[in-house]
């Protein structure tokens, strides 16, 4: 056979098996009752005769290879369940099943290993900022918090968060994830927590239930580092230890089970009304704002650097030792999010996933424009573009549409985005002149502050365009904001910040307090004054250079 | 000091959860929200002022 001819065979070949396809979904119940009056006469049901007309390349065409690649992948590629009878109905629509699964698994954890990768962003931005005699420790903080974030996360933490969350039909269902611990008060069910998934064992050993995890634990791992840029440069490591260790056991999973494993806060709809409940569509609310606000508590628990302020209480600006580290850092985080905000559809296939698109320039846009309200801010407030305040612009934008992200449209994301930007810059001089709370890089007011503007965002700015398999926590339609007729979804917002504020926020303090009342958790006057990468670490970041720290120096009397 | 902070803290969001159960009118709901995070708020800065007391740069000889 000719080239040409081959070719002709194979589009007729690819021609009937999409005509197939084609029937089966024409054939499929869904919606018969509202369609039935309406349509035509239905397709007439497949045959064996059908399924026998395919042709496929065969195995000579095969052998000369496939340049063009117009023979890979046919009908002979579909998995038979018994080769003697041939290619059936069934394992037509086996294979369909099955592709859509894999493509949202693939999906999925390609997105997490993106999320990942952020790490490697949070470890630049933050040791950039500080200084450079504390480089070793402040990274092995970011280096570290990964592991023991995972650990802390596989013995209970996702237990805790998803083990009541099965019904996610984008991985096939996650079906040993089926029981909740709820508490019925005032006549609703209230959700807490899960009880299935400790150590990933028993019926949660499921191919599904790995994906989720996976892309779970990145995010978990996201909230725990970035308490450690608040409390960097005096944080004692075994305390930092602990407190991870806590965060990605307790803290975290219980906010993650409220708001996205089927807890009480994403039940608001259902139960009282309130819009679809508290959505959080990639966690402005679950990661940022709870990471954010652990890191407040730690950070107002451990006090501010020694030289941080004067004895009236004014201010020092304390540079950190390299701003290209901090704009790469930047930049990697930016590259991340991608896998953050669309990666949280869990699937590119099927339920409204190829919302993805969308999702990607809406967090695109408000990376950018939260960079452009910071620079602009900054420009006119003190005279220049300050670059470490563009970058952290640049994350605010990225954190306020972390939420939104899959609810709004590309002006509500700019709007969004811009307003972060300005947001982030007016939270950091609060929090340094005001609450006097010595936060080295910025990381309450990019994380807390903008991660829950981005959670009232949502009850915003929602369009009402999405749809992600018809309903949304339970609640039939799409998400919708105040600014497009819903108020109540904005209450349920407002009440998941409450909870961030009022819960989350005391929960960290108290265990932190707990940790500094056994541990301590700070490192002695003397070993902040030399830097910590030796006294906590053993070892200089940067071993060949002699450090000196103008006017910070041995000269500080630390008695009485 | 620090107990009353944190009290403020956790009673911000009392009120605000208990804004859902007392009415079913948005605006009261709305309300009692906006209530309890500004609740919640007092009690942090309650809080830090108590952590202020003892700053490292009160020190003498600082």
């Amino acid at each position: 056979m000719s080239r040409q001819g081959r070719s002709l065979a194979v589009t007729r070949a690819t021609a009937a098996a999409l005509a197939i396809l084609g029937m089966i979904l024409l054939a499929a119940p869904v919606r018969a009752d509202e369609d039935a009056a309406a349509a035509p006469a239905p397709a007439p049901p497949i045959t064996r005769a059908d399924l026998k007309g395919i042709s496929t390349p065969s195995a000579d065409d095969l052998a000369k290879g496939d340049p063009g690649g117009t023979l890979t992948g046919s009908a002979g590629d579909i998995v038979m369940a018994d080769p003697k009878a041939g290619l059936t109905i069934a394992d037509i629509a086996n294979q369909v099943g099955q592709n859509r699964i894999a493509v949202n698994f693939v999906w999925t954890l390609v997105a997490g290993f993106l999320v990942m990768f952020m790490q490697a962003g949070f470890a630049l931005v933050e040791t950039g900022l500080c200084r450079a005699k504390n480089a070793n420790h402040t990274m092995m903080m970011n280096f570290m918090v990964y592991g023991f974030g995972l650990f802390a996360y596989w013995v209970m933490g996702f237990a805790i968060q998803q083990g009541g969350s099965a019904g996610i039909t984008n991985l096939g269902g996650v079906n040993p994830l089926n029981n909740e611990f709820k508490l019925s008060l005032f006549g609703k069910d209230w959700g807490l927590f899960g009880t299935k998934g400790f150590f990933l064992s028993g019926d949660t050993y499921d191919v599904g239930v790995m994906v989720l995890f996976l892309f779970q634990m990145v995010f978990m791992d996201t909230a725990t580092t970035i308490v450690t840029g608040a409390a960097a440069e005096r944080w004692k490591f075994a305390a930092f230890a602990i407190s991870t260790f806590f965060l990605g056991a307790i803290t975290y999973p219980l906010f993650g089970n409220w708001a996205w494993g089927g807890g009480w806060l994403s039940q608001l709809g259902a139960n009282f009304k309130l819009g679809h409940g508290y959505c959080d569509f990639a966690g402005s609310g679950v990661v940022h704002s709870v990471g954010g606000l652990t890191a407040l508590a730690v950070a107002m628990i451990i006090g501010p650097r020694i030289g941080k302020y004067n004895r009236d209480g004014s201010p020092n600006a304390i540079p950190g030792h390299d701003i290209t580290m901090v704009l790469l850092g930047c930049f990697i985080l930016a590259f991340g999010w991608f896998g953050f905000n669309p990666g949280s559809t869990l699937g590119a296939s099927g339920n409204g996933s190829l919302r993805i698109g969308s999702i990607a320039v809406n967090t695109m846009l408000a990376g950018c424009t939260g960079s452009f309200g910071a620079i602009l801010y900054m420009w006119m407030r003190f005279g220049k573009p300050d670059a470490s305040m563009s970058g952290n612009g640049l994350l605010a934008g990225l954190v306020a549409i972390t939420a939104p992200s899959g609810f709004v449209n590309t002006v509500g994301s700019v709007i969004i985005g811009f307003s972060a930007g300005v947001l982030v810059c007016l939270s950091v001089e609060f929090l340094e002149r005001v609450m006097k709370v010595d936060d080295p890089v910025g990381a309450t007011s990019v994380h807390g502050t903008c991660g829950l503007w981005g959670v009232l965002c949502v009850g915003l700015f929602a369009d009402g365009t999405s749809n992600y398999g018809g309903s949304w926590n339970g609640v039939d339609g799409s998400v919708t904001g105040l600014f497009y007729g819903d108020p109540g979804q904005f209450v349920a917002q407002l009440i998941g910040v409450c909870t961030l504020v009022g819960v989350i926020f005391t929960l960290s303090y108290v265990f932190n307090a707990i940790v500094e009342f056994f541990v301590g958790q700070r490192v002695s006057a003397e070993a902040e004054l030399e830097g910590l990468d030796l006294p906590e670490m053993g070892a200089l970041g940067y071993p060949e250079f002699q450090l000196v720290t103008p006017g910070l120096g041995r000269s500080v009397d630390m008695g009485g | 000091m620090k107990g009353m902070g944190l009290a403020l803290v956790v009673g911000g969001w009392v009120v605000a959860v208990a804004g859902l159960l007392v009415s079913d009118a948005t605006a009261a709901r709305l309300g009692a929200g906006l209530a309890g995070l500004a609740t919640s708020f007092a009690g942090i800065y309650s809080l830090n002022a108590a952590h202020l007391e003892n700053a490292i740069w009160k020190a003498r000889g600082h």
